[in-house]
């Protein structure tokens, strides 16, 4: 191993130790795999799950990379009514956790929902729409998942140099030839980076998958662990999912090896090409859409529900304090331990691509994982089972294991933007590795360091089977009270809890909507 | 206009965390009749997570002073929490809404048995493990809700008509996993033998209206549309549908109504609720005060009028809409079976092409 034969140095050391954290879960998954099951599902059902997952991931990798990527390629070089408007309002979606969404379109979709009941008694008879479908999953997940893809391309596009496109418009290219051969292609792997991360998120998904009645190798873990109680079955099922999101992740970096520098940044105003007419206000209903689907409709829906629903402002409260608080230190420890190991491994990309697993492994599985270290502190130290404090910090080490990636992309991207001659003149002039990460790399990129912590932030937000499984005493967070809600078949009272995680991941989202919106100096927007 | 926007929610969620300074620990109760505090706890894990219990566990610190500390999980985290702690678990009382992880839990070596005499004296051998492991604190029947304009009451009379050519593509259900067709399931294999629960699946999935989908309440609703006849269903979810003071929920089961149907004239189906004493209970005697507790009148009473469930101690007096159906039999199963034919429903389901 590369990492191991090199000569150990401070930030290698580090690093290593800090990928231990996210490692040692997915080892206990491997272990946990090759124990016997007393039962299991039958080849059938396995490659049914397979084959919906396979298919699932396929539609939300298209419709997040042809819906984020044209919101993207629209907002970023396009002049058009509201543009700057839709510039932040296109991330606003990110907010709401995909249960959320799943909640909003079943319920409004449903064959006694508001929409089906009106169409049977307008026309007779029951319209085909219905959101419980593959289909149905596919567009929810779309609508949840493709600000990832807005977010990585529109950074990519803004931050592209002019004078590339320049050169291509005077050597006779038009402006879309240009776009096709030059920005497009320079722009691929942060498309690729996008809807890594929308796949990723779509194969590790379980709460609006199962909601919608959707069943894939995730849910079939669930349904492994619940009905054959056979933990090393539910982690067999999950070993599919790690080899996926391996491939997924090679395909990634393979794409972003191939870019190279893309040539001197030269700063200056990006002309935009002005939409007029019908096409600006085609452009600018094609993003108010995204914004109704993908964030208004469904939770304008739950809105209504709750209204009619009972809630428990004490319980929310206390809810919405405990996620804020694990929230905020899971995304500084996180983003910290995702920092040292991209300093540390600047020049390895197999190690932080190994640690990115985590991400799309399923909840449940990672919980799985992480119960087996945590078994081993319990039984030398009988004490810490009932500590309030070692439950919090394994939850927070759990959600540093499963949402190490989220940090590690923007950390690595950002660093790489600084390259190694800053660093290496810094060297020179006396500082050692560790001064020179600290005085140097990491100034320049603590723009990358912040939009780590608010994804990660977002993220524990949402999280579930982790919370659920390692919480101490009388820990609830927003997304357990919604899910208990929901499994109790408590709509109107699922959609306090839910509408409070959007409230509280908005200023998470609206800040780093403004980090990408600045990420070009000298850009108003 | 970001920047306001911003600034507006973070005011907002400052707000929220502003407007959650301790407001008295919720489980201590601050009534003014209740027994002051003993200092002392039981720690709960459960997996159900309902109102009522939250009301039960109010009361039982309020006259014991006796304060709940819980966790609530779903079943298989409960029991992989309870593995992973060994001997080290806080758990002192585990609840779980299903006979077969109760079981489960019972042969994992996670429930110790305890002899109790005030147990023993309120709820029925029936409602408790042969080994005493665990009992019975509420039950629900696992039932169907139909339309009274398209099914006579006569035609569901056993499970079995539910696979009838009576009812193709009229009955609606949810998927196999969900945990309460699983036991039901179980219980069919018990009473039937494994070949002629194969057959009834099958019956099932060539009558389905649709695919496998979405909850209890759903294909309740799903019938008042008119897109099934019949759904299987547990009984609570129609009688809160009944209650509830929304119109809309009023409208749905306008024209509805319950069938108990039985197994070979046994009785229906019903599911536990159970409640056992941890293996490695810290606070034993608080938490046998808790078991008891639960199997009170007053818990009793509770489960009934606030989760429509069927209680299972002797003598409990019920709200009058739950009264109504109080004289259908149970079918007697023993105990164990929940457990132990559950892998096998699990396989004929998916052998029957029940998603």
């Amino acid at each position: 191993m590369p990492l191991l034969a090199a000569r150990p140095s401070p930030l290698r050391t580090g690093a290593v130790i800090a990928a231990l954290v996210a490692l040692i879960p997915l080892v206990a998954v491997l272990i946990t795999a090759g124990g016997q099951a007393t039962d299991s599902l039958t080849p059938e059902t396995f490659w049914r799950y397979a084959r919906t997952s396979g298919a699932l991931v396929l539609l939300v990798g298209l419709g997040t990379g042809v819906i984020g990527g044209l919101a993207a390629w629209l907002v970023a070089l396009h002049e058009f009514p509201g543009r700057r408007l839709f510039s932040w309002a296109l991330v606003l979606p990110l907010a709401a956790p995909a249960f959320v969404l799943a909640y909003g379109y079943a319920s409004l979709f449903d064959v006694a929902g508001p929409i089906r009941t009106a169409w049977r008694t307008a026309f007779g008879w029951d319209p085909p729409f219905e959101m419980r479908t593959l289909w149905g999953a596919a567009l929810v997940m779309t609508l949840a998942f493709y600000p990832y893809v807005y977010l990585t391309l529109r950074a990519a596009l803004l931050s592209q140099s002019s004078s590339l496109v320049e050169a291509a418009r005077t050597l006779g290219l038009s402006r879309r030839q240009a776009f096709m051969r030059i920005a497009l292609p320079l722009a691929r792997p942060a498309l690729a980076a996008g809807m890594a991360l929308a796949v990723m998120e779509t194969l590790a998904d379980y709460g609006a998958t199962s909601y919608l009645t959707v069943q894939t190798l995730t849910t079939g873990v669930v349904r492994a662990w619940a009905v054959f109680s056979s933990t090393a079955e539910a982690a067999r099922l999950a070993l599919p999912l790690l080899v996926a999101a391996a491939v997924l992740l090679w395909v990634e970096r393979a794409n972003r090896k191939a870019v190279g520098e893309a040539g001197q940044a030269r700063w200056r105003g990006i002309e935009r090409e002005h939409l007029g007419g019908v096409k600006g206000w085609g452009a600018a209903a094609y993003c108010s859409l995204l914004i109704l689907f993908g964030l208004a409709l469904p939770l304008g829906w739950l809105i209504h529900l709750g209204w009619a629903g009972d809630h428990d402002i004490a319980r929310l409260v206390s809810g919405a304090r405990n996620a804020l608080g694990i929230g905020v230190v899971a995304a500084l420890v996180t983003t910290l331990l995702a920092t040292v190991v991209a300093l540390g491994t600047r020049h390895d990309r197999f190690l932080p691509r190994l640690l990115s697993l985590g991400y799309a492994t399923p909840g449940a599985v990672m919980a799985i994982g992480l119960l087996a270290p945590a078994a081993l502190i319990w039984r030398a130290f009988p004490s810490t089972a009932s500590s309030v404090l070692m439950a919090l910090t394994l939850m927070v080490l759990a959600y540093a294991a499963r949402l190490m990636a989220a940090a590690l992309e923007p950390i690595d991207a950002g660093l790489q933007r600084v390259g190694s001659s800053v660093g290496a003149a810094a060297r020179t002039l006396g500082e050692d590795a560790i001064g020179a990460a600290r005085r140097v790399d990491l100034p320049i990129a603590s723009g990358a360091l912040f939009t780590a912590a608010l994804l990660v932030f977002i993220d524990v937000l949402k999280e579930l089977p982790a919370t659920m499984i390692l919480r101490p005493f009388g820990f609830d967070t927003l997304a357990v009270m919604a899910d208990y809600y929901a499994k109790d078949e408590r709509l109107g009272e699922a959609a306090w809890p839910s509408l409070v995680i959007v409230l509280v991941a908005l200023p998470a989202v609206l800040w780093l909507t403004r980090r990408v919106s600045h990420s070009r100096p000298g850009d108003p927007t | 206009m970001i920047k306001c926007l911003s600034a507006a929610a973070v005011v907002a969620s400052a707000l929220l965390v502003a407007g959650c300074q301790p407001e008295g620990s919720g489980t201590t109760g601050a009534q003014a009749d209740c027994v002051p505090s003993t200092g002392g706890s039981v720690n709960l894990y459960t997996a159900r997570h309902y109102a009522s219990d939250d009301a039960i566990y109010a009361a039982f610190t309020c006259s014991t002073g006796i304060a709940v500390r819980k966790i609530e999980f779903r079943a298989p985290e409960l029991l992989a929490r309870l593995q992973a702690e060994g001997s080290a678990s806080p758990a002192d009382v585990v609840v779980i809404a299903d006979a077969g992880a109760m079981d489960e839990a019972a042969n994992a070596g996670f429930l110790v048995p305890f002899d109790d005499a005030t147990i023993d004296g309120r709820i029925p051998e029936q409602w408790r493990d042969p080994q005493g492991r665990w009992f019975g604190i509420a039950r629900r029947a696992r039932i169907v809700a139909y339309d009274t304009r398209r099914v006579q009451p006569g035609e569901i009379d056993d499970y079995a008509d539910l696979a009838s050519p009576r009812f193709h593509g009229q009955v609606c259900t949810q998927t196999s996993d969900a945990v309460y067709n699983l036991t039901l399931l179980s219980a069919l294999i018990d009473r039937w033998g494994s070949e002629r629960a194969l057959e009834w699946a099958h019956g099932v999935v060539a009558n389905m209206a649709r695919p496998p989908q979405g909850s209890d309440t759903d294909q309740i609703k799903a019938v008042a549309a008119g897109q099934c006849q019949v759904a299987i269903t547990n009984h609570y979810y129609f009688l809160r549908l009944a209650e509830s003071e929304d119109a809309a929920d009023q409208a749905v089961v306008e024209h509805l109504a319950l069938a108990f149907p039985q197994i070979d004239g046994r009785g229906s189906h019903f599911n536990l609720s159970g409640a056992g004493l941890a293996a490695n209970a810290p606070n034993r005697e608080n938490a046998i005060r808790f078991l008891e507790f639960l199997t009170g009148p007053q818990s009793q009473t509770t489960f009934a009028t606030m989760t429509n469930e069927f209680p299972t101690a002797t003598g409990t007096e019920l709200p009058a809409d739950l009264e109504a159906y109080s004289h259908h039999p149970a079918d007697p199963l023993p105990l164990a079976s929940y457990a132990e034919h559950r892998a096998e429903a699990q396989r004929i389901f998916e052998q029957a092409g029940w998603r």
